[in-house]
């Protein structure tokens, strides 16, 4: 807004105008897992890398693939098709590794491929269907009708959030 | 912090230097009670405490303040010899001294401190009033008696004997003149500050803030008690931050004595509020050069000072304020006060130059040998130079496979040297920044008397703990970690280690027990020892209690030497102690001591002697974040081993296992060790290696053999913490990066250690 106190009234008005439909509209990244196109906001997104060296970390769970270095950082990599439960592929160039900040944890997932940064109206946004092919909707924050096709909207906190993880826990110690 | 109304960087800063003078307040009061007499100590400590008292009464903290304000007051019968240190009064001050941790703990929680426990405030203001005559003669003598306790300084000596009137005020200013004459010296004390950031030109902006804040409380002070000096000193001020940070080396060389003076002369005014008198002194030339100063116009070449070297002195001198014979002998009070006598007015006003002046200006030349320097930029610095040995790192591995390729000799050549180079200035440099975060030992050694007196008077024990090496200086984060361990371990020799007075005598020993706490440098590692004469670990106590709690079997019992026996006493709720005390026995404490000291890659002995003394040392790295590390592979990864854990490698084979008990073992000479698999430990999915090793570890006094699939070599490296919840739990302390900017894990050898004792737990059951 620091245009806003320079510029005329009138100004002010036209551009929070125009702001308050931009800043309306969902900024997300889409990419693609399996059959699907997910897309998760911009914003919590840092950085996407192509693959690199992964290593393992023993004793992790089962999704996680092992750590990277993030320019001298160490930041874990969850496979996210074995989050979703999806077979395992042969990777290909097309993969990378988004490197997203989750309740200020710095966290990377692997995906198949990364599509485009799109921005769509909120209102097209629905509520997630009990079951989307195979992912679990615990994880689903909605789905995007857009005009060919479905985006599954990604709730991160639940996918990579401490609640899960203490699932996890549990589950692993029964 | 929630504290409404303050400046959070003067309340850390505050936090920061009463949490030193606590620590000191503790030392000297101990030490008070072995040398009651000492006027040098009681001295300190009241320096100690008005510092806190003043610095809290200028951030609004009036319980700390009246607390303090109390505790001074006993403190001051104890100085004037009046009344006598014995332990009742000891306990009372130290008892202080824990309320004022407490509240500090308060304000860095961002709560308003608690007040000061009516009890022990009751007792503080009995030890107080042994006074003898109350009054205006009382502060004076207290005045004259700061003065005594101060040694010579220059600055103590710049006589500034004003002219001195009594104060008449109305009753309600006159209860809040106590106040105010606490928050004339801190504001003092923080104008002081400002000065010597004015004098500086980078930090010349940071000084008009300061100046502001000044000239703010001076003027309301001023304003409130009608008093013109502190108003005019407040304009003068004003117009110094007005005219702005722009002003010329020499104005700001001659500026700077006469503020100088201008702030010792207020020192001086809040001390004659004190003893309610209004001192004044002839400043009108004073003023007027400090405004022509302001404007840019030096004064006339004779009234420079700076040529003289800018002592206050010269600007008494050269303004008029005094004239050369006051300033070889104290000038007598022109107009006595209404309520004094000539006399003892004058004795008044010259020994008004009290303690705090000086004490400053020794602050002042100690500041330009330290600085104090936030932790974060340390740290930050660490990392920077982390990464760069992760570079160099990779530089030289890229010189070294510049050898395989088809470069040119010279070049080739000089890229090794130029490797080589960064190596050795990148090692220095490393060192150089380690260096800046190591910390004496005596930051935690000077804490232990207290709990060694307070564990014996509980238990009714004669203790006397001797430290030695206190000087010794570790890394701080491995100070930080050491805190825990020592503590419990000092319980342990006070609590199970010495024995009752009684006792003592009976079996021929001197009823006081010694603890010795020693610490010195071991190559890399320091050694820090805790040697009592108590009446030792007796073998058998142990070794049934191992037994008995399924640690051991009789049969390994009775092959281990005395040290691995001893060595039970570590192991999680262990404790042979029959009864529960509140200092110990519930079996914890030692458990946390080889935690710790294992996590700083440190290891424990135990010697003992039954009847004549346990001796326990602990050896330590002298730092956590750089390491050398021997990297091995396991399956298709890397991995670091700390070197400090590896005692030797060798070649093993299969054929070469024996199994004792359903559980591998090697040979190594006379010794049998247990093997551990790191490929079955850390999962490794992929085929075997033709060849593996064996890397015999050591922790603490436990030791293994490693099997390993291939060596890769010794290396630097740099932890990186692994922290996030996904990859906690693997037996992992860390994270490191190699040449090829790779990650490998660094290996927790006591996790993997003990996760063997686990797992042959359940293979057992």
């Amino acid at each position: 807004m620091s245009q806003a106190t320079v510029n005329s009234h009138g100004a002010v008005a036209a551009t929070s105008a125009a702001e308050t439909v931009d800043a309306d509209l969902l900024q997300l990244v889409t990419f693609v897992v399996g059959a699907e196109e997910f897309a998760i906001p911009i914003l919590s997104v840092h950085e996407i890398n192509r693959m690199m060296e992964i290593t393992r970390v023993p004793h992790s769970p089962p999704f996680v693939e092992g750590v990277i270095n993030l320019r001298g950082r160490i930041v874990p990599v969850v496979d996210l098709r074995k989050r979703f439960g999806l077979p395992k592929t042969e990777r290909d160039s097309n993969n990378r590794i988004v490197v997203v900040e989750v309740a200020s944890r710095v966290i990377g997932f692997t995906v198949d491929r990364v599509n485009e940064v799109l921005r769509i109206a909120p209102n097209i946004v629905e509520p997630a269907p009990a079951m989307i092919s195979g992912v679990d909707t615990e994880f689903v924050q909605g789905v995007g009708k857009l005009d060919d096709r479905l985006l599954i909207l990604l709730d991160m906190d639940k996918l990579f959030g401490q609640s899960e993880l203490a699932a996890m826990e549990r589950a692993t110690a029964a | 912090m929630t504290l409404p109304g303050q400046d959070p960087e003067l309340m850390q800063e505050f936090l920061t230097e009463a949490g030193e003078l606590i620590e000191q307040l503790d030392a000297d009061l101990l030490r008070l009670e072995s040398e009651p007499e000492s006027k040098e100590l009681l001295d300190g400590i009241f320096r100690a405490l008005h510092t806190i008292k003043g610095a809290a009464g200028f951030l609004n903290l009036p319980n700390v303040t009246a607390f303090a304000h109390v505790a001074e007051d006993a403190l001051n019968k104890l100085r004037k010899g009046e009344v006598e240190v014995n332990e009742l009064v000891a306990d009372a001050l130290l008892r202080s001294v824990d309320v004022l941790r407490d509240q500090m703990a308060a304000v860095s929680d961002g709560e308003q401190p608690p007040a000061g426990p009516q009890d022990l405030m009751d007792r503080l203001a009995a030890i107080a009033r042994n006074e003898v005559g109350p009054g205006a003669a009382t502060i004076a003598q207290t005045i004259g008696e700061s003065e005594a306790a101060t040694t010579s300084s220059p600055c103590a000596a710049v006589p500034l004997a004003g002219q001195a009137e009594p104060l008449e005020l109305t009753s309600e200013k006159q209860d809040v003149l106590p106040f105010m004459v606490d928050d004339l010296r801190a504001t003092s004390d923080e104008w002081l500050d400002a000065i010597e950031a004015f004098t500086q030109a980078d930090t010349r902006g940071d000084a008009m803030t300061r100046f502001t804040a000044v000239a703010q409380s001076l003027r309301s002070t001023g304003e409130y008690f009608v008093l013109k000096l502190l108003t005019a000193i407040a304009s003068r001020i004003e117009n110094l931050v007005q005219q702005g940070a722009e002003l010329d080396a020499n104005v700001v060389d001659e500026l700077v004595p006469r503020l100088q003076v201008a702030q010792q002369l207020v020192s001086h005014f809040a001390d004659g509020l004190a003893a309610n008198l209004i001192y004044s002194w002839p400043l009108d030339r004073l003023f007027e050069r400090i405004d022509e100063l302001i404007q840019g116009k030096m004064p006339p070449e004779d009234a420079q000072v700076a040529p003289e070297g800018g002592s206050m002195e010269a600007v008494l001198l050269a303004d008029g304020i005094a004239d050369a014979s006051a300033l070889a002998a104290p000038r007598s009070a022109a107009k006595p006060s209404a309520q004094a006598t000539p006399s003892s007015s004058d004795a008044r006003i010259d020994q008004a130059s009290s303690g705090e002046p000086k004490e400053r200006d020794r602050s002042a030349t100690n500041a330009e040998t330290t600085i104090r320097v936030e932790v974060g930029r340390l740290e930050t610095l660490l990392n920077l130079v982390g990464e760069m040995v992760l570079t160099k790192n990779q530089v030289l591995g890229m010189a070294r496979r510049l050898a395989d390729m088809s470069v040119p000799h010279d070049f080739l050549e000089n890229a090794g040297t130029v490797a080589g180079d960064l190596d050795r200035l990148t090692a220095e440099l490393q060192v150089g920044v380690m260096r800046t975060r190591m910390q004496p030992l005596s930051k935690l050694f000077g804490r232990y008397p207290r709990l060694i007196r307070d564990l014996a008077k509980k238990t009714g024990k004669k203790v006397e703990l001797t430290i030695t090496g206190g000087e010794t200086e570790v890394d701080r984060s491995v100070l930080e970690q050491l805190g825990d361990p020592l503590v419990h371990m000092l319980r342990n020799s006070c609590d199970h280690g010495v024995e009752m007075p009684e006792q003592r005598a009976a079996a021929g020993k001197s009823e006081l027990a010694t603890i010795h706490l020693s610490a010195q440098h071991q190559g890399g590692h320091v050694s820090i020892t805790i040697e009592d004469d108590g009446k030792g670990i007796d073998r058998k106590v142990i070794a049934d209690k191992a037994i008995e709690k399924g640690l051991t079997t009789p049969e390994l019992v009775a092959a281990m030497a005395d040290e691995d026996v001893f060595r039970f006493i570590f192991a999680a709720g262990f404790s042979t102690a029959a009864q529960v005390s509140d200092l110990s026995g519930r079996g914890v404490g030692m458990d946390v001591v080889r935690t710790n000291i294992a996590a700083l890659g440190g290891s424990v002995r135990v010697q003992s002697v039954l009847g004549q003394g346990t001796r326990i040392e602990v050896l330590i790295p002298l730092t956590v974040a750089i390491m050398p590390a021997m990297m091995v592979g396991v399956g298709a990864h890397d991995y670091a081993i700390p070197l400090s854990s590896v005692e030797e490698i060798v070649k093993h084979t299969d054929a070469e296992s024996h199994y004792v008990g359903g559980r591998p073992v090697m040979r190594l000479r006379e010794r049998v060790l247990p093997l551990i698999d790191l490929r079955e430990r850390l999962d490794a999915q992929d085929e075997p290696g033709e060849g593996s090793f064996a890397v015999v570890v050591c922790a603490g006094q436990e030791q293994a053999g490693f099997v390993v699939d291939r060596l890769v070599g010794q290396q630097e490296v740099v932890i990186k913490p692994l922290d996030d919840t996904f990859t906690t739990g693997g037996p992992f302390s860390g994270a490191t990066i190699r040449e090829d900017g790779n990650v490998s894990l660094i290996m927790d050898v006591v996790k993997l250690l003990r996760a063997g004792d686990a797992a042959r737990e359940l293979a057992r059951k």
